[in-house]
C-alpha cells in the first residue's frame, strides 16, 4: 500500500532459510488479496448505483440485477481457501489450507506449460555453461 | 435524472499508505548525505575505487574509505531512471517499476526446502528450481520469478549460470538472479543474448536483472561492486538491496537504521551511475530488525513492513523503482 514496486518473500518459511511450494500457493492467493484491496473503491456513477438502490428499496434484493451479473466478477474469489460453512467442508474431506496448497502446488509442476524454449537456443546456452565449468575447473 | 461530469474531481486510485512526511523523508535523506560525506563508506575493490574517484569522491586508498560529496549523490539519483522494464521470454509477461505500480515475486536464495511430495526438509537442489520456476509461471498473481533455492548438486563456482539456465527454460515470466562476480554477469549476459537473438535486441530488452547486497554497515564487498559494474556497463537492471538488522548491524531505532539503509543503497547507486549515466537501477531492502532476545533476524515483523513500506516510500519520492521484501 506504500506503493513498493516489486514485492517479495512469496514461498519462504522460517525466516528465509526454507523455500516451500504450498507457502507459494497460498501466497499467490494473498498477493490476490492485497493487490485486490490497492485497487481500492471506484466512486462513480455506476458503481454509487443509486438508481438500482431505490428501485430495490427495502425489500427486495440485489442478486438478479443487470448489475451484479456485469460486475460480479470484479469481487474478490479464492482458490484455496475455503469459504465454505463447516458442514459443507467436512462433506469435501476436511482438507487444511496447507494440503490443498500442495496439492495445487503438485499438479500446477506437473500439468502446466511454459512457453516453450527453442531447442537451438537452449543447445547454445547449455555449451556456455560447459565451456565455463570447464574454465573453472568443476566440469 | 441527469448527472452531469464534474469538472477536475479528484479521485483516489486506490488505497496507500504513507509512513513519513515530507520532513521527515528530509531528515532521513540528510542523514544518509551527511554519514556518505563525513563518515563514508568502505569499498573493497580497486576497480570501483577508482570509479568513485574519477566521478569527484574522496578516496583514501589506505582504509579503502570513499566520502562522496552530497552533489554527487544528488546527480546520481537524478541520473537514475524513473522507471525499469523487467522483461521475460514471454513479452506478454514484461512488467514496468514505476510509480507505485505493485508487483509480487517469490522469496530467493533458500538454503532449504520443504519436498512437496514427502514432506521432507532438505537441501535444495536443479530440479527444485525448475519446479520452482515452472509453479511461478502458473500462478496467476506472482509477477516475477527470483532465484528461489540455491541448489547443492551443482558446482558452487558456477552456479549462478545452472540456476539461471533452470529457471529461464521453465518460465517465460521476467527472471531476477544473483551474481557474485563480473565473471557471472558477463556469461549470464552472454547466454541472455543467445535467446533474444542479437546484441542490440538484448540492449532493448534485457532478459536479465540482478541483485547485489551491500554489507551492514556501510560496505561496499567486492562481488557487489562488480556486479553492480557489469550490469550497469550492459544497462541491465540492478537491485541494490541492503539487509541491515536494527540493534545489530545498525542503530536499535528504525529512523536510524533507515539512515544507514539508505546510505548504502546510496552509495551502490552512485557507483552504478558514475559507471554508467543514466543505467537502470532499482532501490531495494530486506532491512528488518535483529531479535535481541533470540540473536535472530525476524524477516515476518512489524518491524519488517515498516521497514518496507519506508523505503518504497524514500524510492517514490528518489523517483527510483523500489524492490522489497514483504509477504
Amino acid at each position: 500500500m506504500a506503493g513498493a514496486n516489486q514485492i517479495y518473500g512469496a514461498g519462504m518459511i522460517e525466516s528465509g532459510v526454507t523455500f516451500d511450494f504450498g507457502q507459494l500457493v497460498m501466497d499467490n492467493e494473498f498477493a490476490r488479496m492485497i493487490k485486490h484491496v490497492v485497487g481500492g473503491i471506484a466512486v462513480n456513477e455506476e458503481t454509487l448505483a443509486l438508481e438500482d438502490i431505490a428501485k430495490v428499496g427495502a425489500f427486495g434484493d440485489f442478486l438478479s440485477l443487470d448489475a451484479t451479473l456485469k460486475h460480479m466478477r470484479e469481487l474478490s474469489q479464492p482458490t484455496v481457501l475455503d469459504r465454505r460453512v463447516r458442514e459443507d467442508w467436512e462433506s469435501l474431506g476436511s482438507t487444511d489450507l496447507a494440503q490443498r496448497s500442495r496439492a495445487r502446488a503438485l499438479e500446477i509442476i506437473e500439468t502446466h506449460q511454459p512457453v516453450p524454449l527453442d531447442a537451438d537456443v537452449a543447445k547454445q546456452i547449455r555449451g556456455i555453461i560447459e565451456a565455463a565449468d570447464k574454465e573453472k575447473g568443476v566440469a | 435524472m441527469k448527472r452531469n461530469l464534474q469538472a477536475g474531481r479528484p479521485t483516489s486510485g486506490g488505497l496507500s499508505l504513507n509512513v513519513f512526511t515530507d520532513a521527515e523523508i528530509d531528515d532521513i535523506h540528510l542523514g544518509s548525505l551527511e554519514i556518505l560525506e563525513r563518515t563514508g563508506i568502505w569499498v573493497e575493490a580497486d576497480d570501483a575505487l577508482d570509479i568513485f574517484a574519477d566521478g569527484g569522491c574522496i578516496v583514501d586508498r589506505e582504509t579503502r574509505m570513499v566520502r562522496i560529496p552530497p552533489y554527487v549523490v544528488e546527480d546520481a539519483i537524478r541520473s537514475s531512471p524513473p522507471k525499469s522494464f523487467l522483461c521475460g521470454r514471454d513479452p506478454d509477461m514484461d512488467i514496468v517499476l514505476e510509480a507505485g505500480r505493485v508487483y509480487v515475486s517469490n522469496f530467493d536464495e533458500g538454503i532449504m526446502i520443504v519436498d512437496s511430495r514427502s514432506g521432507e526438509y532438505r537441501h535444495p537442489v536443479l530440479q527444485d528450481v525448475r519446479e520452482a520456476a515452472r509453479l511461478v509461471d502458473g500462478l496467476s498473481d506472482i509477477d516475477a520469478y527470483e532465484s528461489a533455492v540455491h541448489p547443492t548438486d551443482v558446482p558452487e563456482v558456477t552456479a549462478s549460470l545452472h540456476k539461471w539456465e533452470a529457471a529461464i527454460a521453465n518460465t517465460g515470466k521476467p527472471v531476477g538472479t544473483e551474481a557474485t562476480s563480473a565473471y557471472d554477469v558477463k556469461k549470464l549476459i552472454e547466454m541472455a543474448t543467445v535467446i533474444s537473438g542479437s546484441d542490440d535486441e538484448f540492449r532493448r530488452r534485457p532478459l536479465i536483472g540482478f541483485g547485489v547486497c551491500p554489507v551492514s554497515p556501510l560496505k561496499l564487498p567486492r562481488d557487489a561492486t562488480e556486479v553492480i559494474i557489469e550490469s550497469s556497463r550492459a544497462w541491465c537492471p540492478d537491485t541494490i538491496l541492503s539487509m541491515a538488522m536494527a540493534g545489530g548491524s545498525s542503530p536499535v531505532t528504525l529512523a536510524g537504521t533507515l539512515v544507514v539503509h539508505n546510505a548504502e543503497v546510496l552509495s551502490g547507486i552512485t557507483l552504478a551511475q558514475l559507471t554508467e549515466r543514466g543505467c537502470p537501477v532499482i532501490y531495494g531492502s530486506s532491512t528488518t530488525a535483529m531479535d535481541l532476545r533470540l540473536a535472530a533476524a525476524c524477516v515476518g515483523s512489524p518491524e519488517l513492513a515498516l521497514f518496507s513500506a519506508a523505503c518504497a516510500q524514500i524510492a517514490r519520492r528518489y523517483l527510483i523503482p523500489s524492490f522489497v521484501a514483504g509477504l
